[in-house]
Protein backbone atom coordinates (compact mmCIF):
# COMPACT_ATOMS: atom_id res chain seq x y z
CA UNK A 1 0.00 0.00 0.00
CA UNK A 2 2.75 2.37 1.46
CA UNK A 3 4.47 1.41 -1.55
CA UNK A 4 2.03 2.05 -4.28
CA UNK A 5 1.68 5.18 -2.72
CA UNK A 6 5.24 6.41 -3.07
CA UNK A 7 5.72 4.76 -6.71
CA UNK A 8 2.28 6.92 -7.43
CA UNK A 9 4.26 10.41 -6.04
CA UNK A 10 7.24 9.17 -8.08
CA UNK A 11 5.49 9.62 -11.19
CA UNK A 12 4.06 12.67 -10.61
CA UNK A 13 7.50 14.19 -9.11
CA UNK A 14 9.30 12.76 -12.58
CA UNK A 15 6.34 13.87 -14.43
CA UNK A 16 7.27 11.72 -17.76
CA UNK A 17 5.31 12.60 -20.69
CA UNK A 18 5.39 10.75 -24.32
CA UNK A 19 7.37 11.31 -27.51
CA UNK A 20 4.11 13.43 -28.71
CA UNK A 21 3.62 15.24 -25.57
CA UNK A 22 7.98 16.87 -25.31
CA UNK A 23 7.53 18.15 -28.95
CA UNK A 24 4.30 20.24 -27.84
CA UNK A 25 5.89 21.18 -24.30
CA UNK A 26 8.79 22.28 -26.46
CA UNK A 27 7.10 24.23 -29.34
CA UNK A 28 4.96 25.72 -26.29
CA UNK A 29 7.90 26.41 -23.90
CA UNK A 30 9.05 28.71 -26.85
CA UNK A 31 6.09 30.28 -28.11
CA UNK A 32 5.12 31.55 -24.80
CA UNK A 33 8.34 32.64 -23.44
CA UNK A 34 8.98 34.90 -26.95
CA UNK A 35 5.30 35.96 -26.76
CA UNK A 36 5.65 36.81 -23.13
CA UNK A 37 9.00 39.02 -23.57
CA UNK A 38 6.97 40.78 -27.21
CA UNK A 39 4.16 41.55 -25.34
CA UNK A 40 6.31 43.07 -22.07
CA UNK A 41 8.06 45.26 -24.22
CA UNK A 42 5.75 46.52 -26.08
CA UNK A 43 3.40 47.22 -23.51
CA UNK A 44 6.30 48.52 -21.58
CA UNK A 45 7.04 50.84 -24.42
CA UNK A 46 3.73 51.49 -25.09
CA UNK A 47 2.46 53.17 -21.65
CA UNK A 48 6.23 54.01 -20.85
CA UNK A 49 6.47 51.94 -17.44
CA UNK A 50 9.44 49.65 -17.38
CA UNK A 51 7.74 48.23 -13.91
CA UNK A 52 4.94 47.06 -15.93
CA UNK A 53 7.43 45.49 -18.56
CA UNK A 54 9.65 43.20 -15.85
CA UNK A 55 6.02 42.19 -14.28
CA UNK A 56 4.89 41.30 -17.59
CA UNK A 57 7.70 39.32 -18.46
CA UNK A 58 8.04 37.47 -15.03
CA UNK A 59 4.41 36.86 -15.55
CA UNK A 60 4.04 35.11 -18.73
CA UNK A 61 7.38 33.03 -17.43
CA UNK A 62 5.52 31.85 -14.50
CA UNK A 63 2.24 30.93 -16.81
CA UNK A 64 4.93 28.98 -18.84
CA UNK A 65 6.40 27.22 -15.99
CA UNK A 66 2.72 25.77 -14.94
CA UNK A 67 1.80 25.60 -18.36
CA UNK A 68 4.93 23.25 -19.72
CA UNK A 69 6.83 21.72 -16.15
CA UNK A 70 3.87 19.64 -14.66
CA UNK A 71 3.21 16.31 -16.34
CA UNK A 72 -0.27 17.45 -17.64
CA UNK A 73 -3.15 14.43 -19.42
CA UNK A 74 -2.58 16.53 -23.06
CA UNK A 75 1.30 15.64 -22.89
CA UNK A 76 0.28 11.64 -22.37
CA UNK A 77 -2.21 11.58 -25.11
CA UNK A 78 -0.04 9.13 -27.60
CA UNK A 79 1.41 6.98 -25.01
CA UNK A 80 4.19 4.13 -26.61
CA UNK A 81 2.77 0.97 -27.85
CA UNK A 82 5.24 -1.17 -25.96
CA UNK A 83 6.08 -5.07 -27.83
CA UNK A 84 4.65 -7.27 -25.14
CA UNK A 85 7.51 -8.66 -22.61
CA UNK A 86 9.30 -11.95 -23.14
CA UNK A 87 8.08 -13.12 -26.68
CA UNK A 88 4.57 -13.83 -25.73
CA UNK A 89 1.69 -13.16 -27.79
CA UNK A 90 0.61 -9.54 -28.94
CA UNK A 91 -1.37 -7.30 -27.43
CA UNK A 92 -2.43 -6.03 -30.94
CA UNK A 93 -3.91 -8.85 -32.89
CA UNK A 94 -1.91 -7.89 -36.04
CA UNK A 95 0.59 -9.23 -37.73
CA UNK A 96 4.24 -7.60 -36.18
CA UNK A 97 7.25 -6.85 -38.67
CA UNK A 98 10.47 -6.87 -37.43
CA UNK A 99 13.21 -5.48 -39.59
CA UNK A 100 16.79 -6.88 -38.07
CA UNK A 101 19.55 -6.46 -40.64
CA UNK A 102 17.45 -5.95 -43.35
CA UNK A 103 16.00 -8.95 -43.27
CA UNK A 104 11.98 -9.31 -42.39
CA UNK A 105 11.41 -11.37 -39.35
CA UNK A 106 7.73 -12.09 -39.70
CA UNK A 107 5.59 -13.06 -36.49
CA UNK A 108 2.44 -14.71 -36.63
CA UNK B 1 11.81 17.20 -22.18
CA UNK B 2 10.98 13.79 -21.22
CA UNK B 3 10.67 14.61 -17.28
CA UNK B 4 10.13 17.72 -15.09
CA UNK B 5 13.29 18.26 -14.16
CA UNK B 6 15.01 18.62 -18.03
CA UNK B 7 11.44 20.76 -18.86
CA UNK B 8 12.67 22.77 -15.66
CA UNK B 9 15.89 23.35 -17.08
CA UNK B 10 14.42 23.95 -20.98
CA UNK B 11 12.35 26.71 -19.89
CA UNK B 12 14.28 28.65 -17.52
CA UNK B 13 17.40 28.26 -19.69
CA UNK B 14 15.24 29.99 -23.11
CA UNK B 15 13.74 32.44 -20.26
CA UNK B 16 17.31 33.81 -20.00
CA UNK B 17 17.60 34.19 -23.59
CA UNK B 18 14.26 36.24 -23.81
CA UNK B 19 14.94 38.19 -21.09
CA UNK B 20 18.46 39.31 -22.59
CA UNK B 21 17.50 40.12 -25.90
CA UNK B 22 14.40 42.13 -24.27
CA UNK B 23 16.88 43.81 -22.16
CA UNK B 24 18.92 44.71 -24.88
CA UNK B 25 16.20 46.08 -26.90
CA UNK B 26 15.10 47.85 -24.11
CA UNK B 27 18.58 49.30 -24.02
CA UNK B 28 18.34 50.08 -27.49
CA UNK B 29 15.03 52.19 -27.14
CA UNK B 30 17.18 54.73 -25.66
CA UNK B 31 18.49 55.98 -28.81
CA UNK B 32 15.57 57.01 -30.15
CA UNK B 33 14.52 58.59 -27.47
CA UNK B 34 15.75 62.57 -27.90
CA UNK B 35 17.72 63.66 -25.41
CA UNK B 36 17.55 67.88 -25.97
CA UNK B 37 19.27 68.94 -22.15
CA UNK B 38 20.58 72.59 -21.64
CA UNK B 39 21.32 74.80 -18.74
CA UNK B 40 22.41 78.35 -17.76
CA UNK B 41 24.99 78.27 -15.34
CA UNK B 42 26.94 81.58 -13.94
CA UNK B 43 29.03 82.08 -10.57
CA UNK B 44 27.53 84.62 -7.83
CA UNK B 45 30.00 84.69 -5.10
CA UNK B 46 33.93 83.38 -5.09
CA UNK B 47 36.02 83.31 -2.61
CA UNK B 48 38.84 81.92 -1.33
CA UNK B 49 40.09 81.02 1.97
CA UNK B 50 42.79 79.58 3.97
CA UNK B 51 41.95 76.05 5.99
CA UNK B 52 43.22 72.52 7.28
CA UNK B 53 42.61 69.18 4.79
CA UNK B 54 41.17 67.96 8.05
CA UNK B 55 41.79 68.88 11.76
CA UNK B 56 44.77 67.50 12.81
CA UNK B 57 46.84 68.70 9.24
CA UNK B 58 49.37 71.07 10.25
CA UNK B 59 49.19 71.95 6.20
CA UNK B 60 47.09 74.82 5.32
CA UNK B 61 45.61 75.01 1.61
CA UNK B 62 43.87 77.36 0.21
CA UNK B 63 40.12 76.43 -0.64
CA UNK B 64 37.48 77.90 -3.49
CA UNK B 65 34.16 78.69 -2.50
CA UNK B 66 31.89 79.23 -5.55
CA UNK B 67 28.39 79.95 -5.29
CA UNK B 68 26.41 79.79 -8.30
CA UNK B 69 22.92 80.32 -10.27
CA UNK B 70 21.76 77.60 -12.35
CA UNK B 71 18.64 77.14 -14.73
CA UNK B 72 18.76 73.49 -16.19
CA UNK B 73 16.24 72.18 -18.64
CA UNK B 74 17.32 68.14 -18.75
CA UNK B 75 13.68 67.20 -18.51
CA UNK B 76 14.20 65.13 -22.01
CA UNK B 77 16.84 62.37 -20.09
CA UNK B 78 13.75 60.97 -18.04
CA UNK B 79 12.26 58.14 -20.40
CA UNK B 80 10.75 54.48 -19.12
CA UNK B 81 14.57 53.51 -18.76
CA UNK B 82 15.39 56.40 -16.75
CA UNK B 83 16.28 55.30 -13.14
CA UNK B 84 18.31 58.45 -11.92
CA UNK B 85 20.23 61.52 -13.19
CA UNK B 86 23.10 62.38 -11.76
CA UNK B 87 23.44 66.06 -12.09
CA UNK B 88 27.10 67.77 -11.23
CA UNK B 89 29.31 71.06 -11.84
CA UNK B 90 32.66 71.03 -12.52
CA UNK B 91 35.10 74.28 -12.01
CA UNK B 92 37.80 74.07 -14.37
CA UNK B 93 40.93 76.28 -14.89
CA UNK B 94 44.08 75.73 -16.35
CA UNK B 95 47.63 75.56 -14.14
CA UNK B 96 49.93 77.85 -15.79
CA UNK B 97 53.66 77.01 -16.15
CA UNK B 98 56.47 79.36 -15.49
CA UNK B 99 56.44 80.64 -18.89
CA UNK B 100 52.89 81.14 -19.23
CA UNK B 101 51.91 78.09 -21.32
CA UNK B 102 49.12 75.93 -20.20
CA UNK B 103 50.67 72.78 -18.12
CA UNK B 104 47.70 71.50 -16.47
CA UNK B 105 43.73 71.86 -17.13
CA UNK B 106 42.28 71.28 -13.39
CA UNK B 107 38.59 70.46 -12.86
CA UNK B 108 36.90 69.55 -9.78
CA UNK B 109 33.42 68.74 -8.93
CA UNK B 110 31.85 71.61 -6.75
CA UNK B 111 28.03 70.55 -6.35
CA UNK B 112 26.37 67.69 -7.29
CA UNK B 113 22.81 66.01 -6.96
CA UNK B 114 21.17 62.42 -7.86
CA UNK B 115 17.39 62.97 -9.09
CA UNK B 116 15.80 60.09 -9.28
CA UNK B 117 12.94 58.99 -11.56
CA UNK B 118 9.57 58.16 -9.92
CA UNK B 119 10.12 54.52 -10.99
CA UNK B 120 13.04 54.90 -8.90
CA UNK B 121 12.29 56.60 -5.28
CA UNK B 122 12.16 53.80 -3.07
CA UNK B 123 15.68 53.06 -3.53
CA UNK B 124 16.41 56.96 -3.00
CA UNK B 125 18.26 57.98 0.33
CA UNK B 126 15.96 60.68 1.88
CA UNK B 127 14.16 61.64 5.18
CA UNK B 128 10.79 59.89 5.10
CA UNK B 129 9.12 63.12 4.57
CA UNK B 130 11.05 64.72 1.93
CA UNK B 131 10.61 60.83 0.32
CA UNK B 132 6.75 61.16 0.73
CA UNK B 133 6.49 64.66 -0.62
CA UNK B 134 8.81 63.58 -3.74
CA UNK B 135 6.45 60.58 -4.28
CA UNK B 136 3.21 62.62 -3.47
CA UNK B 137 4.38 65.61 -6.24
CA UNK B 138 4.44 63.35 -9.13
CA UNK B 139 0.84 62.10 -8.34
CA UNK B 140 0.99 58.35 -9.37
CA UNK B 141 3.44 59.01 -12.82
CA UNK B 142 5.50 56.78 -14.02
CA UNK B 143 7.89 59.07 -15.56
CA UNK B 144 7.75 62.77 -14.28
CA UNK B 145 10.11 64.85 -16.50
CA UNK B 146 9.50 67.80 -14.46
CA UNK B 147 11.78 66.69 -11.73
CA UNK B 148 14.74 67.64 -14.44
CA UNK B 149 13.32 71.07 -14.91
CA UNK B 150 15.15 73.18 -11.40
CA UNK B 151 16.76 76.44 -11.07
CA UNK B 152 19.09 77.06 -8.24
CA UNK B 153 19.60 81.13 -7.46
CA UNK B 154 22.95 81.60 -5.52
CA UNK B 155 23.57 78.02 -4.45
CA UNK B 156 26.25 77.02 -1.85
CA UNK B 157 28.66 74.73 -3.19
CA UNK B 158 28.81 71.26 -1.62
CA UNK B 159 32.58 71.13 -1.77
CA UNK B 160 35.04 73.87 -1.26
CA UNK B 161 37.84 73.12 -3.99
CA UNK B 162 41.87 73.36 -3.95
CA UNK B 163 44.71 71.80 -5.99
CA UNK B 164 47.32 69.57 -5.11
CA UNK B 165 49.72 72.36 -4.68
CA UNK B 166 47.21 74.10 -2.14
CA UNK B 167 47.67 77.02 -4.05
CA UNK B 168 44.03 78.49 -5.67
CA UNK B 169 43.76 82.02 -4.77
CA UNK B 170 44.19 84.07 -8.25
CA UNK B 171 43.54 81.02 -10.69
CA UNK B 172 42.39 83.23 -13.62
CA UNK B 173 40.04 81.99 -16.63
CA UNK B 174 37.92 78.88 -14.43
CA UNK B 175 34.57 78.25 -15.91
CA UNK B 176 31.71 76.64 -14.30
CA UNK B 177 30.10 73.65 -16.32
CA UNK B 178 27.46 71.50 -15.90
CA UNK B 179 27.45 67.80 -16.54
CA UNK B 180 24.69 65.02 -16.08
CA UNK B 181 24.90 61.37 -16.22
CA UNK B 182 22.13 59.67 -16.95
CA UNK B 183 21.62 55.70 -15.30
CA UNK B 184 19.36 53.61 -16.74
CA UNK B 185 17.55 50.70 -15.64
CA UNK B 186 18.98 48.76 -18.21
CA UNK B 187 21.80 49.82 -20.57
CA UNK B 188 24.69 51.67 -20.34
CA UNK B 189 25.44 54.67 -18.15
CA UNK B 190 25.41 57.63 -20.42
CA UNK B 191 27.57 61.24 -19.48
CA UNK B 192 26.87 64.85 -21.18
CA UNK B 193 28.49 64.31 -24.80
CA UNK B 194 31.22 67.15 -24.55
CA UNK B 195 30.04 68.85 -27.21
CA UNK B 196 29.15 65.80 -29.70
CA UNK B 197 25.66 65.45 -31.09
CA UNK B 198 25.45 61.76 -31.43
CA UNK B 199 22.07 61.24 -33.62
CA UNK B 200 19.05 62.32 -31.66
CA UNK B 201 21.13 63.19 -28.27
CA UNK B 202 21.81 66.61 -28.63
CA UNK B 203 24.77 68.33 -26.95
CA UNK B 204 24.34 69.96 -23.72
CA UNK B 205 22.92 73.38 -24.91
CA UNK B 206 25.09 76.32 -22.81
CA UNK B 207 26.09 74.58 -19.69
CA UNK B 208 29.24 76.61 -19.56
CA UNK B 209 29.63 80.32 -17.69
CA UNK B 210 32.26 82.98 -18.58
CA UNK B 211 34.90 82.35 -17.65
CA UNK B 212 36.21 84.67 -14.16
CA UNK B 213 39.30 85.16 -11.93
CA UNK B 214 38.91 83.78 -8.31
CA UNK B 215 40.04 86.61 -5.98
CA UNK B 216 42.96 87.06 -3.59
CA UNK B 217 42.93 84.61 -0.02
CA UNK B 218 40.28 86.57 2.27
CA UNK B 219 41.96 87.89 4.75
CA UNK B 220 40.67 87.79 8.88
CA UNK B 221 40.46 91.67 9.36
CA UNK B 222 38.07 92.12 5.83
CA UNK B 223 36.04 89.25 6.79
CA UNK B 224 33.15 92.08 7.08
CA UNK B 225 33.48 93.29 3.65
CA UNK B 226 31.22 91.61 0.99
CA UNK B 227 32.93 88.32 -0.96
CA UNK B 228 34.24 89.64 -3.86
CA UNK B 229 31.73 89.71 -5.97
CA UNK B 230 32.28 87.05 -10.15
CA UNK B 231 32.10 90.75 -11.91
CA UNK B 232 35.72 90.24 -12.12
CA UNK B 233 35.50 87.79 -14.56
CA UNK B 234 37.45 88.47 -17.99
CA UNK B 235 35.42 88.87 -20.56
CA UNK B 236 36.59 85.94 -23.17
CA UNK B 237 33.75 84.27 -25.13
CA UNK B 238 33.37 80.64 -23.50
CA UNK B 239 32.67 78.30 -26.22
Amino acid sequence: MAEQLLDQVRDVVDGQIDFEGQKLAEILATALLSIAGAISFLVGYSLQDIALALKIGLGGTALTFLLVVPPWPFFNRNPVQWLPVGGGPAVTSTQQNLVIDEKLLARQ
Amino acid sequence: MYNSLTRIQNVFGFFTSVAFVVAAIIAASDLIAPRTPSGMIEPTSVQVVKGRPHYYSTKKEEYAIIKFSLEADLSSLFTWNTKQVFVYVTAEWPSLGADGAVTQNNSAVIWDNIITSPSADHLSNMPPVALRRLIESTAGRVIDPGRGKFQLFNHKPKYQITHPSGHIAESSDVKLRLHYNVQPWVGALTWDQQGVDLGLWKRLSDGVSEAFALPPVKRKDDAKTSSSKAKTKTKSKAT
